[in-house]
């Protein structure tokens, strides 16, 4: 009965869940937000192309000295530049409009700074002058090396393959940080988008008055039970739902959207790093999700609850203001504190765990800490469902609740 | 049953038999919504416990309960079928069978075209409606009604009436709380009586009747009634008076009496109290306290 029970509770709270336009709204927002964005940052790259190229290609009228004596005036009389010998009457030259710009090249452009005077186009359109300033010089200096081996590692055409060892194999670096970094990415998407619902489930029977009728039709814990694996259930949903537009930009658009050239065949799996991500991404979301239920059991409203709400979520996010430490001195005290403290303990642990930075040892004992917590929450929040949602206009009692006594 | 230092219910024990219609009877906070509570495990009970059939009641162990609550609710953003199709899941029948009887029952309430809608779109007596069907839909053993017709006009009062005795007549044993006197004389095989959480009455409804004073005799007459040890003349004037007799006494003898004594007897109405006299009697001390 319980089992079957169980399988009730699941398929009643999905089924509600996914049937729900509001769900669907909050849920798609997501993607639809993404697919602006990356529609935003289309146009972006389309724009900021054609102004590079305009600004490579401009032409203007301008004038310059030369005290470096680098510059190569073939190049600079190419480019419609006229060199002249008085800087002051270049200026005035600028000043008049008679040329666009006036370049003074001091003697050692290494140290000393070339200035540039232009007639104003604009913020934007200014920058056009420095540009072509710039180049006219690196150009110059490139022509005077006259090495194509030289000038290709001088401008920096030059690629690195670097290779690293860990515990005698090769390690993954980056390639191995990205897919462990997905249940970073994960965590943060379900507790933010699934709080409040996880926070709801409970004090909806409070609320709605259904707490008598409900216990005695159905042990608590399979309820509770229930809704906590509905809410996975659901968040994966989501999580398909938010994963389809990346996909497909990533497949279909990726070159427009100026994404980066991802060699998914390059990424490193590694198993260790994997099982560990798995395991306290489902602790994390076990813990979180069974200490909001218990929450919204022990709380009348949802307005009761935001403070406690609102701590748990901060607690998510403080983990990233070390993330240096996380990154760079995992031993730091504050860092361990992080790493076993419950509720900033899945951030902490996925970050280092991503990085490299999480021993196999400390890793498991997060791992049961995490689940070990969680069943222990999960039996508090059944016990307050059980004793203490029919308090259902007032706090509940916690101390009545533990003590098994009996509340009015 | 204890509430932190404070005792609410004091020792109480009663026995509901198979198949009767057992009423719960007391004032507002005797303790009757505390009991049934504290029975069905929704409080934690200092001591006692709840036996069907011999055997300690825990809630969806298969037995079939069916506990209509005095704080009425619904997941009322859902939709009527919804809701029930989810509830006779959850006691134990099948998806199908489960939406099959829904639909039937709603059609028996006259709420057939509320099948889709959401329970908040209901008025308040609609959703008591479905609440009962709720409660009722696992052909229950053991119903357990807290004030069943709360809320309801006279109308549907006895629609619901009707559907519970119907309950009752397919088999179940009906432990109902209720301040409708006149629903418990004609419903309840036995009552209980709580007042500050202690029994002050328990058995048949007659016997409740006579151990609150026995009868009352109203009697039509001339000449004047007299004196004797059978009875209290309670009123006489103007050829009407009214006699109180107690339990142990038997009406017949009063009337020979009477007739012995010369009485010319025109009408002659032996009436128990009516548990509404009996509810007035035991709680009238705290109504004159509150005022």
């Amino acid at each position: 009965m319980a089992q079957h029970n169980l399988g009730t509770v699941i398929r009643f709270e999905v089924v509600r869940t996914l049937s729900k336009r509001r769900f669907w709204v909050a849920t798609l927002l997501v993607p639809v937000l993404l697919i602006v964005v990356f529609l935003l940052v289309f146009l972006s790259n389309t724009a900021t192309d054609e102004t590079e190229g305009a600004q490579k290609d401009a032409q203007f009228s301008f004038d310059y000295t030369d005290a470096s004596g680098l510059v190569e005036p073939a190049m600079v009389k190419r480019l419609g530049g006229k060199e002249i010998s008085d800087p002051a009457a270049g200026i005035a030259a600028v000043k008049d409009a008679t040329v666009a710009a006036f370049f003074l090249y001091p003697k050692d452009p290494a140290t000393d700074t070339i200035k540039v005077y232009g007639v104003d186009k604009g913020l934007f359109a200014n920058g056009q002058y420095a540009s072509v300033a710039e180049s006219i010089l690196q150009q110059s200096a490139l022509a005077k090396v006259n090495a194509p081996q030289l000038t290709g590692i001088i401008q920096g055409n030059i690629t690195i393959d670097t290779t690293t060892f860990k515990d005698g194999a090769v390690a993954g670096g980056m390639n191995a940080v990205i897919p462990a970094m997905l249940f970073v990415v994960i965590f943060y998407v379900v507790i933010l988008l699934l709080g409040g619902q996880m926070l709801n489930s409970t004090l909806e029977e409070k609320e709605n008055r259904v707490t008598e009728m409900i216990l005695t039709t159905i042990r608590p814990t399979s309820l509770i039970l229930g809704k906590v694996i509905s809410l996975f259930i659901i968040g994966i949903v989501q999580m398909l739902v938010f994963a389809v537009p990346v996909v497909l930009a990533h497949v279909f658009f990726r070159n427009q959207l100026s994404l980066p050239d991802l060699d998914l065949s390059a990424l490193v799996f590694d198993p260790q790093t994997m099982i560990v991500g798995t395991l306290v991404l489902i602790g994390g979301f076990a813990l979180f999700t069974t200490t909001l239920v218990a929450l919204g059991a022990a709380m009348p409203t949802a307005k009761d609850a935001g403070p406690v709400f609102g701590a748990m979520m901060l607690l998510i996010f403080i983990p990233f203001y070390i993330i240096s430490l996380i990154i760079s001195d995992p031993g730091a005290v504050i860092v361990q504190i992080f790493s076993y403290f419950p509720y900033s303990a899945p951030i902490t642990a996925l970050l280092r765990n991503a990085f490299g930075t999480l021993p196999l040892w400390q890793a498991i004992i997060i791992i049961v800490m995490l689940f070990g917590i969680s069943a222990v929450v999960l039996r508090i929040a059944v016990k307050i469902f059980q004793y203490g949602s029919i308090e259902y206009s007032r706090k509940v009692n916690l101390r009545d609740v533990f003590h098994r006594r009996a509340t009015p | 049953m204890d509430f932190g230092p404070t005792t609410v219910i004091k020792e109480l024990s009663f026995d509901v038999a198979r198949g009767e219609t057992f009423g719960f009877l007391g004032s507002n906070g005797s303790g009757k919504t505390t009991t049934i509570r504290a029975l069905l495990g929704i409080y934690q009970p200092t001591s006692g416990i709840l036996h069907i059939d011999g055997r300690p009641f825990r809630p969806a162990k298969g037995d079939r309960l069916g506990y209509l609550p005095e704080e009425r609710g619904l997941y009322k953003k859902e939709s009527v079928i919804d809701v029930m199709t989810y509830f006779g899941t959850l006691k134990g029948l099948g998806r199908q069978q489960a939406k099959s009887w829904s639909l039937k029952f709603l059609q028996r309430v006259d709420l057939a075209d509320k099948e889709k809608a959401r329970l908040d779109k209901l008025s308040g007596g609609q959703q008591q409606k479905i609440q009962l069907g709720v409660t009722i839909m696992n052909d229950p053993e053991l119903l357990i009604l807290d004030e069943p017709t709360k809320g309801f006009d006279p109308v549907n009062r006895r629609l619901v009436m009707q559907i519970i005795d119907e309950t009752k007549k397919a088999g179940a044993t009906v432990m109902m709380v209720t301040h409708q006197m006149e629903e418990v004389e004609r419903l309840c095989d036995r009552v209980i009586l709580l007042k500050d959480g202690v029994s002050r009455a328990y058995g048949t409804v007659r016997e409740v009747q006579e151990s609150f004073g026995g009868t009352i005799i109203h009697v039509d007459h001339d000449g004047a009634v007299p004196a004797s040890a059978s009875y209290t003349i309670a009123h006489d004037q103007g050829g009407h008076a009214t006699l109180e007799i107690d339990p142990v006494t038997d009406p017949a003898r009063v009337l020979q009496e009477l007739v012995a004594a010369g009485l010319v007897v025109r009408a002659f109405t032996p009436q128990r109290k009516s548990l509404d006299e009996i509810f007035l009697e035991v709680y009238g001390d705290e109504a004159a306290r509150a005022e």
